[in-house]
């Protein structure tokens, strides 16, 4: 680097698969290597990491917390410090035809109804898409339909409400969609990013929940039947919540035990910049973290989205629920959905149970909220 | 005798080398067999959650085996392992011996076909359960297209969403790989009966049904005893197959005591849990085998009369 030419960069590579490269670096940082000092995070470990010491708070530092999207910012702090800077974001977005539809539906049971015309008269085999299996992707996909109806996995005191009545009504709408109207094809819940895409790509489906990752894939159309004959919205809202879009993205942060955390922190502050940034969206289509950004024209020719719509639907991000221990929570919610969703148990029973399992966990370890009455309901 | 010194002195030194030549052997076994398990005791003994590290590693005494007592995905997860190991190993018992008697008549080309009927069983269970996860996927596979032509189906089934649906894909993919190593046991088991006792029977006036029940299945019991303690140890540390072809879902409908163990060590990371289910795993696999090892014993020393 030209400003710090006393620092030498070493790239790690490591495992693609996010659960790997996660079990990799706990076994690092375990170790208490001092190597890597630098951590590109999921968005979701940041918590985990945090509480076990394993990355040092960045506020010293000073980092402009006010030039990037809140919710990323909101899912790096643990216990009111800062703990990684977002780098680059990934949002839920609906994926719709428009050779089929002339306008991207407002509420979801307006998409429900457009995905029924578009079955009995388009002719298309599935009305609506997304991440069914029991995984990761299936959690963001709820909270997309949960922060439709209003409701939340869990609240601001870190209680679980996710068996409220607007979580059961989102819950409810989803098992609905399947087994009710039948948009939604039962193969759903075997499915995770790709097989959708497939399903979109091929001219099957009429809607999509899915990352932006798609968007420029579709858009070749040696592979794809609907290249330029589609586009994205942010995932429609509901009775009681609003539209709401699952947060992913990587995030930057240090190795409590590295040897030169300024050195470090010199590099995430050079990789964040707004020039770094428009040029990761140039090279490998990755969305800024930053909102100042999306006015750029150098943006507008990066990236396959329109900046102005990518920017409303990052605005509906919310992260996923701010916790140590959010992968165990989540593997408990993942079961009860999925329970749901293939009709082995009714949408209400499921979430209670959830809720009564994840409770159970966060009072365990010793994270249940401190005030008297937890329950949440 | 034994105030013989000569042949005391020979007879300890006889034994020095015997330890000699065994203590190699011992000390491989303690070191990969009986250290790992030890450690896996003391680990069982903790709360060691790697990815809770303020929780240190305080020993808990039994409460890890406290909590697997009272976890109902654990007893889902034993009573899921029995199933699948009594529907896998019935059918296969069953196929290997109708496999094994056909194999065991002379014909042409008899070497070819045996050699044939061994290929599942050389595949990698991986890549076997990759295939019957394509033959039973609901819009591409195989499985519903046979099943809608001959009038059985009127649309694609998702098995892979059912929970006793789930089932059928990965038992018939371990019945297709394991029934020909089954099956080349029994044969072997079939080629030391002496065919001396048929024509013996025969002259009785036994038809082959009889012969068969009074003849073959009584002889053969020891091959089939065999055969059963493989397949049964080997079914209950069910893993991969299940892993690829439906993860243990729906929910957790398919999920293996293996797959389970799996996900509280490398995915959840918790040593001390994971632990105390692996040495549940070892307690019961030991059980069985040293049942079936006893009913084997007995059976070998009544076989030859």
């Amino acid at each position: 680097m030209l400003e710090h030419p006393d620092v030498r960069i070493v790239r790690r590579e490591t495992p693609d698969a996010a659960d790997q490269r996660h079990q990799l670096y706990v076994q690092w940082l375990n170790a208490r290597a001092s190597d890597p000092d630098i951590l590109q995070l999921d968005v979701i470990w940041t918590p985990e990491f945090a509480a076990a010491g394993w990355i040092l708070p960045l506020d010293g530092f000073g980092p402009p917390v006010e030039e990037y999207f809140p919710a990323t910012i909101a899912a790096n702090r643990w216990d009111g410090k800062l703990y990684a800077l977002p780098w680059f974001v990934d949002v839920g977005m609906l994926y719709w035809r428009t050779d089929v539809f002339r306008d991207a539906p407002a509420t979801l049971e307006e998409l429900s109804r457009a995905a029924a015309r578009a079955r009995d008269s388009a002719g298309i085999r599935y009305g609506m898409v997304w991440q069914g299996a029991r995984y990761e992707g299936l959690v963001t996909v709820f909270l997309e339909y949960l922060g439709a109806f209003g409701g939340r996995i869990m609240d601001d005191d870190g209680r679980i409400v996710v068996d409220s009545e607007a979580a059961v009504r989102a819950l409810r709408f989803m098992v609905d969609e399947i087994y009710e109207t039948q948009n939604v094809p039962r193969s759903t819940l075997t499915w995770q990013e790709e097989q959708t895409r497939f399903a979109f790509q091929n001219g099957q489906a009429a809607f999509m929940r899915n990352w932006p990752y798609a968007y420029p894939l579709m858009q070749d159309s040696a592979e794809s039947r609907v290249a330029s004959r589609f586009a994205v919205a942010p995932m429609p809202g509901a009775d009681g919540g609003e539209p709401t879009a699952a947060l992913g993205g990587s995030q930057l942060a240090i190795n409590t035990n590295s040897e030169n955390p300024e050195a470090a922190y010199a590099v995430i502050e050079y990789l964040t910049r707004p020039e770094q940034m428009l040029e990761r969206a140039r090279v490998v289509g990755q969305y800024p973290t930053r909102p100042a950004l999306y006015g750029r024209p150098e943006l507008a020719r990066a990236l396959s989205v329109a900046p102005d719509q990518a920017r409303r639907i990052i605005e509906r991000a919310v992260p996923r629920p701010v916790t140590p221990i959010y992968t165990q929570l989540s593997e408990l919610l993942q079961i009860r959905l999925h329970r749901a969703l293939t009709d082995q148990q009714p949408p209400r029973a499921a979430l209670e149970a959830a809720a009564e399992e994840m409770r159970a966990l966060l009072d365990k370890v010793g994270l249940a909220p401190k005030e008297p009455n937890g329950a949440g309901r | 005798m034994r105030g013989d010194k000569r042949f005391v002195g020979a007879e300890s030194r006889e034994a020095r080398l015997a330890w000699a030549f065994v203590l190699p052997a011992l000390g491989t076994i303690l070191l990969i067999a009986l250290f790992p398990l030890a450690w896996t005791v003391w680990e069982s003994l903790h709360v060691h959650d790697l990815r809770m590290p303020w929780r240190g590693q305080p020993f808990v005494w039994l409460a890890n085996y406290a909590e697997v007592l009272t976890d109902g995905r654990f007893w889902g997860a034993m009573l899921h392992t029995a199933i699948f190991t009594v529907g896998s190993v019935t059918l296969e018992l069953v196929l290997g011996l109708v496999l094994a008697l056909a194999l065991n008549r002379a014909y042409r080309g008899r070497g070819l076909v045996r050699a044939a009927v061994l290929v599942p069983w050389a595949i990698p269970t991986v890549v076997a359960a990759l295939l019957w996860r394509f033959m039973f996927d609901a819009q591409a596979g195989i499985a519903n297209a046979v099943l809608m032509d001959i009038g059985i189906m009127d649309r694609p089934f998702v098995w892979f969403i059912h929970s006793a649906g789930a089932w059928v894909p990965i038992i018939l993919a371990d019945v297709w790989k394991m029934t020909p190593f089954v099956a080349l046991l029994l044969l072997a088991g079939l080629q030391n009966i002496d065919t001396s006792l048929y024509e013996a029977a025969r002259i009785d006036g036994a038809g082959p049904w009889r012969q068969f029940l009074h003849v073959t299945l009584p002889l053969l019991k020891p091959a089939i005893l065999v055969a059963l303690i493989f397949r049964t140890l080997d079914a209950f540390r069910v893993f991969d197959l299940v892993f690829v072809l439906t993860g243990g879902g729906p929910g957790t409908s398919t999920e293996p005591i293996a797959l389970y163990t799996f996900n509280a060590l490398l995915q959840n990371l918790r040593f001390g849990y994971g632990s105390a289910l692996g040495v549940v795993v070892f307690v019961v696999t030991f059980a069985l085998a040293m049942l079936y090892i006893r009913a084997l014993g007995v059976e070998l020393t009544q076989a030859p009369e």
